[in-house]
C-alpha cells in the first residue's frame, strides 16, 4: 500500500502514462485531506483556465474523482490514525493535510509518494525527515 | 490454485495500469495537462490556496504565547 498525492492520483486515474518510478504492484491510497483538495477543484471552482476546463469534463470523468474506483485508487480511512496525527500536529503545527499525510506515511512503509516536489512543502519535508519517512518523487 | 491467485493479481495490476475505465479520452488528456502539462502551475496554485484559505487544513501560525 503506497500513500500518494493528488498529482499521482490523477495520473493513475487517467492511465495515459504510468508515473516513472512508482511501483506497479501496490494498492495506491490517497489521504482524505488530499482527496478533499481534488474535490474542491470540482465543487468549488475558481475563475481561471483550470476551473473552466474542469467544468467541461464529462460526468463520468468527474465521477472518477468523486467516487474513485478502488482497484485504481483507494481513499485512506484516517480514523485509526487520528490519535497519531494529532500528536504529529501538536509537534509540527502543520495542519490536517500535513498531519494526516505524515501519520499515513508512518503506518505504511515510512514512505510517501509525490508527483512533483512542488507539492511536498517545506514543513512536510522537514517533518518527514525527523520522523524517518522517505519522500519519493515519481514523474 | 497458485496459478489462479497469480492470475488475479496480474489482472488487478493490469486494470490499475489502464487507469479508471470510466475515463473518456478527452478526460485523460485533461488530467495529463493538469498534472504534467500547461495547467500544472495553475493546479499547484489552487492546491496551495486551499491551505491558506482553510486553517484546519493548512495549519495555524504558531502563537508564541
Amino acid at each position: 500500500m503506497l500513500i500518494i498525492d493528488e498529482y499521482l492520483a490523477m495520473r493513475v486515474l487517467g492511465g495515459r502514462r504510468w508515473p516513472e518510478g512508482l511501483p506497479k504492484t501496490e494498492d495506491l491510497v490517497l489521504p482524505t485531506s488530499r482527496w478533499w483538495r481534488l474535490l474542491q477543484r470540482i465543487h468549488a471552482p475558481g475563475s481561471g483556465q483550470l476551473s473552466r476546463i474542469l467544468s467541461q469534463l464529462d460526468p463520468s470523468d468527474r465521477d472518477t474523482l468523486r467516487y474513485p474506483h478502488p482497484e485504481v485508487l483507494q481513499i485512506l480511512d484516517s480514523r485509526p490514525l487520528l490519535d497519531e496525527a494529532a500528536q504529529i500536529g501538536s509537534r509540527f503545527r502543520g495542519g490536517w493535510l500535513v498531519d494526516e499525510t505524515l501519520a499515513a506515511g508512518l503506518h505504511h512503509g515510512r514512505c510517501l509518494w509525490f508527483g512533483t516536489d512542488r507539492n511536498v512543502g517545506k514543513l512536510l519535508a522537514s517533518a518527514a525527515d525527523e520522523l524517518g519517512i522517505t519522500i519519493h518523487i515519481a514523474g | 490454485m497458485a496459478m489462479a491467485v497469480i492470475d488475479v493479481v496480474e489482472e488487478r495490476r493490469r486494470r490499475r495500469l489502464a487507469g479508471d475505465p470510466r475515463m473518456t479520452d478527452a478526460g485523460r488528456d485533461i488530467f495529463e495537462r493538469i498534472t504534467r502539462g500547461d495547467l500544472a502551475d495553475e493546479f499547484q496554485a489552487a492546491l496551495d490556496a486551499d491551505l491558506v484559505a482553510d486553517p484546519l487544513l493548512g495549519g495555524h501560525p504558531v502563537d508564541p504565547d
